[in-house]
C-alpha cells in the first residue's frame, strides 16, 4: 500500500484501491491512480512522477503559489494534477482560482486530518452547491468506514480510505439506509404521497 | 402527539441495524475504541464511572404511556429498575452493557423512540416547552416546528462532526420555559401582523465553562426557511468554530469572537445562496406533521374556580390538596382542564429526576386514565400530565401520592435540578446527588418552603453545567481541588424571560458546609425581603453583599484560605 518511489513522509497514506460511488451509480473499487502529495519538500517542487504514479493531488495552498509555473501548467494540461483542500482552507476566499481550476483539474479532494473533524463535509457541500463542481470529489486522509455514508451524501463520490480499513465492509455502508429526512447533494428527503 | 410514518420507522430501524453492526465490529476488535467512541455517543451511549450509560431521546419532551411502559421495562430488564429524567428532555439508564445496547435500541424503535444524537458533536435532541399546546400564554404551538426540525436534523450528514455539541431550544409562549438563551440556537416562534408563523433566531448561548446568553441574530424568518437558514448558520460554525481547544469549541465562543453582528452577517451571506432552495419546508410537510398535534378530544366543560376544585376534597384534606394545586397544577387553554406536574423530587431522594420501574408503570396508567395517554418531561426533571379534567384533580392527587410523586414542591427550594454528578458521571469533579439530598433534608418543612416561595437551586457536578447551576437563583458547582471535592456557590441566576447568569460569590466550600451556607443565604433573604418579594427580586434589589457575608460567616476559614483566589 505504500506508494512506489516516493518517500512515505511526503504523501498522505491511502488505500491502494479507491472506493468510487458515482451519483446515481453503484459503489465499486478501482486502483488508486493518484498520489496525494502532502506538500513537504516544497523546495524541489513536485515529487518525482516519472517512476511512480503519474498523477498527483497537490495541496491547494501550494497550487495557489505555483500553478503558473510552466512545468506545472504542462503537467496540468496533460491531466496529471488535481488539488486537495485542507480542512482549514477557506475555499470561498479563492472563488476565482477555483472557478479557473474547474476547467483543468481532473478531480479535487478534501482532507480529513482526523475522522471526527467534519469541516471537509462542508467543503464538499460548498464545492457542489456553490461552485457547481460536477467532477469527482475525493475524500482523503483519515477516512474511515463509518464516515462514508455522510461523505457520500454531502458531495464526495470517491474515497481514498485509510489503508487499514476493510473495503468489503466499506462497500456495504451505502445500503444501510433507504430513507433520509433532509436533502443532500445525492438525494432528496423522503416524502409521503399525501 | 406525533406518530411515525413508514419513513421515520424505517430510518430508526435501519439506524438500529447500523449500530448493531458497529457494536459487533467494536466487540470483534476491528473497530478501535477511539474510533467507536463518536459513533456510540451519537447513539447516546456514554462510558461512565461504573458502566455504560444510555441516553434516550424524548423529542421536545413529549411521550405517551406506551413509550413510558417500554422505558419502565428497559429499566427493569437492562438496568437496575430505574431511569433518570434529564435536564434536556431525555431519559438515562446508568447500568447498561455495550452488548445489550442494540437490543435496547430495537425495543425503543418498536415504540417510535431512539437515542439518535443524544450525545456527540452534532445537533442534539431538540427541546421545547413542556406545556406546548396547553399553556395559556402560548402564541404558537411549537410542536410542528419541533418535529419538522427533529426530522431535518436527524442524521444530517454535513453536521455529523461539528466542533462540539449543538443544542436547539424552541419556544412559542410569552414566558420562556426552555432556557432559550442558554442554547446554541434558540428559536422563538411568533406570528407576524398577517398571522404568518415566523421565527426569531438567537445564537451563541450556552452554559459550561463560559456561560453566555444568546444574541438575537435574525428576526422574522418565515418558518418555511428554517432549514436553509440553519444550514447557513451551522455551516459557518462547522467551518470556523474552534477545534483546537475543547473548552472553546462551542458556537458561543465563535459568536463572541466575531461579535454577534459579524456572525449574523456571515450567516446571512451564506444564506443568500440557498435561501430559495428546495431544502426548505413545504406546506405539505407542515400539514403532514401538524395533523398529529391537533387538540385531543376535550369534553365541553365549565371552568371551575380554585375554590370549587379545592372543595372536591374532604375537609380534612383540603389544606394539603390546596398546596398541591398551588404548586403542581397549572392553568390550561381549555375550560375545565388543567396541567399537572408530578414531582420527581421527593425530599431525600436518591437523585432528582429518578423514577423507578414501578413508578413509571403507574404513571403510565395515570396518563391513560387522566390525560389522553400522553406525558411530557420538563427540563426541571419532573413529569407533566398536560390535559387533566379539573374535576378529577383530587382523584389524580390521591393516586399520585401513592406513587410518591405528589410532593407540592414545584418551583420551591427542594425542586432541585441536579446532574448525576460524581456518583455516576466520569466527567464530574464532585458529587451532586448527596448535596441535593442534604439540602432537601435540611429544608424538609413544607410550611417553610411555601413561605420562601419561588426559588430555584441547581447543582452541577462539573463545569459542563448539566445541572444548569448558572441559571439557578442559587447555583452549586462541584469543583476539584487537589483531588478533593469542593463546591462553589453562585447567586442571581435566573431562567425565563429575565434569564441571567449567576455570579460566583467567592471561594469554594466543603460538601458538609453546604446546607449551612444555603441556610445562611436563605435566612438573609427572609430577613431582608419586603412583603411578597421573591428571592430573586430581593437579590436584585439588595445585591450580593449581604448574601455573601452570610454565606461565609461560619465557613472553615483555614481550609478556605488555602484555596482563596482560586474561585473561578
Amino acid at each position: 500500500m505504500s506508494q512506489a518511489n516516493v518517500s512515505n513522509s511526503t504523501v498522505i497514506a491511502a488505500h491502494d484501491q479507491i472506493l468510487h460511488f458515482p451519483k446515481g451509480g453503484k459503489p465499486n473499487l478501482a486502483p488508486n491512480e493518484w498520489l496525494i502529495w502532502n506538500g513537504s519538500q516544497d523546495e524541489g517542487g513536485l515529487p518525482d512522477l516519472e517512476h511512480g504514479k503519474q498523477n498527483v493531488l497537490v495541496p491547494f495552498a501550494w497550487w495557489v503559489q505555483h500553478h503558473q509555473a510552466s512545468d506545472i501548467q504542462s503537467k496540468t494540461k496533460a491531466g496529471h494534477i488535481g488539488v486537495w483542500f485542507a480542512a482549514d482552507d477557506d475555499i470561498l476566499k479563492h472563488a476565482e482560482l477555483i472557478e479557473e481550476g474547474k476547467k483543468v483539474w481532473p478531480l479535487v479532494s478534501a482532507h480529513f486530518p482526523i475522522f471526527r473533524d467534519g469541516r471537509s463535509f462542508s467543503t464538499a457541500a460548498l464545492l457542489r452547491d456553490r461552485f457547481q463542481w460536477t467532477g469527482e470529489v475525493r475524500a482523503i486522509g483519515d477516512v474511515l468506514i463509518d464516515q462514508l455514508l455522510q461523505g457520500a451524501r454531502v458531495g464526495f463520490d470517491s474515497f481514498a480510505l485509510r489503508p487499514d480499513q476493510n473495503l468489503d465492509v466499506a462497500l456495504k455502508q451505502f445500503d444501510l439506509f433507504s430513507e433520509t429526512t433532509q436533502n443532500s447533494w445525492r438525494d432528496k428527503r423522503a416524502t409521503l404521497n399525501i | 402527539m406525533y406518530k411515525y410514518d413508514h419513513i421515520d420507522q424505517t430510518l430508526v430501524d435501519q439506524r438500529v441495524a447500523q449500530f448493531r453492526d458497529q457494536v459487533a465490529r467494536r466487540l470483534d476488535g476491528s473497530l478501535a475504541e477511539e474510533e467507536f467512541r463518536p459513533l456510540r455517543l451519537q447513539n447516546g451511549l456514554y462510558h461512565q464511572r461504573h458502566a455504560y450509560m444510555l441516553r434516550v431521546a424524548i423529542p421536545y419532551g413529549l411521550f405517551n404511556s406506551k413509550q413510558l411502559r417500554t422505558m419502565a421495562l428497559i429499566a427493569e430488564k437492562y438496568d437496575r429498575g430505574y431511569g433518570h429524567f434529564t435536564t434536556r428532555q431525555n431519559i438515562q439508564y446508568n447500568w447498561v452493557t455495550l452488548e445489550d445496547t442494540p437490543d435496547i435500541l430495537a425495543e425503543l424503535a418498536k415504540v417510535e423512540m431512539h437515542a439518535i444524537q443524544t450525545s456527540g458533536n452534532c445537533i442534539r435532541n431538540i427541546t421545547s416547552d413542556a406545556f406546548a399546546g396547553v399553556a395559556v400564554d402560548e402564541y404558537v404551538d411549537p410542536r410542528p416546528v419541533c418535529e419538522l426540525l427533529r426530522q431535518w436534523s436527524t442524521l444530517h450528514p454535513e453536521f455529523a462532526h461539528l466542533p462540539r455539541k449543538f443544542k436547539f431550544a424552541i419556544n412559542g409562549a410569552k414566558e420562556d420555559r426552555t432556557i432559550l438563551l442558554c442554547h446554541d440556537v434558540g428559536i422563538e416562534l411568533k406570528k407576524n401582523t398577517n398571522g404568518e408563523l415566523i421565527a426569531d433566531i438567537y445564537a451563541g448561548g450556552g452554559m459550561g465553562r463560559t456561560p453566555i446568553l444568546g444574541s438575537l441574530i435574525k428576526t422574522g424568518l418565515p418558518w418555511q426557511l428554517l432549514p436553509s437558514y440553519l444550514t447557513a448558520l451551522l455551516r459557518a460554525y462547522n467551518r470556523f468554530g474552534r477545534r483546537d481547544n475543547l473548552y472553546k469549541a462551542r458556537i458561543k465562543i465563535l459568536v463572541k469572537a466575531l461579535s454577534p453582528e459579524e456572525f449574523a452577517r456571515q450567516v446571512e451571506g451564506e444564506w443568500l445562496f440557498n435561501k430559495d432552495s428546495d431544502v426548505n419546508f413545504t406546506q405539505a410537510e407542515w400539514d403532514r406533521v401538524a395533523k398529529h398535534f391537533t387538540k385531543p378530544a376535550y369534553l365541553s366543560l365549565v371552568k371551575l374556580s380554585d375554590q370549587q376544585v379545592i372543595n372536591t376534597a374532604s375537609e380534612l384534606e383540603r389544606a394539603s390538596f390546596a398546596r398541591w394545586l398551588e404548586r403542581n397544577v397549572k392553568p390550561h387553554q381549555v375550560p375545565g382542564y388543567a396541567s399537572v406536574i408530578l414531582s420527581l423530587k421527593p425530599h431525600g431522594s436518591v437523585a432528582p429526576g429518578d423514577a423507578t420501574t414501578a413508578q413509571m408503570l403507574a404513571i403510565a396508567d395515570l396518563a391513560d386514565q387522566y390525560s389522553f395517554g400522553e406525558l411530557r418531561a420538563t427540563h426541571e426533571q419532573n413529569l407533566v400530565l398536560a390535559d387533566v379534567e379539573q374535576s378529577k384533580l383530587h382523584e389524580l392527587w390521591q393516586e399520585a401520592k401513592k406513587q410518591k410523586v405528589a410532593l407540592p414542591n414545584i418551583g420551591l427550594l427542594t425542586d432541585i435540578i441536579a446532574c448525576p454528578g460524581g456518583d455516576f458521571c466520569s466527567l464530574a469533579n464532585a458529587k451532586s446527588l448527596p448535596i441535593a439530598k442534604a439540602i432537601q433534608e435540611r429544608f424538609d418543612d413544607l410550611d417553610y418552603l411555601f413561605d420562601l416561595g419561588d426559588i430555584s437551586l441547581n447543582i452541577s457536578g462539573c463545569i459542563n453545567s448539566c445541572g444548569h447551576h448558572h441559571v439557578g437563583n442559587i447555583g452549586v458547582l462541584g469543583v476539584d481541588k487537589d483531588g478533593e471535592e469542593w463546591y462553589q456557590i453562585t447567586l442571581g441566576g435566573e431562567q425565563g424571560n429575565d434569564a441571567a447568569i449567576g455570579k460566583v460569590i467567592g471561594p469554594s466550600f466543603y460538601a458538609d458546609e453546604i446546607p449551612d451556607v444555603i441556610t445562611n443565604v436563605i435566612n438573609t433573604y427572609v430577613n431582608q425581603r419586603s412583603e411578597d418579594e421573591s428571592f430573586i427580586d430581593a437579590y436584585r434589589r439588595i445585591g450580593v453583599t449581604p448574601f455573601k457575608e452570610a454565606a461565609y460567616k461560619n465557613a472553615k476559614k483555614k481550609e478556605k484560605a488555602e484555596v482563596a483566589g482560586d474561585a473561578s
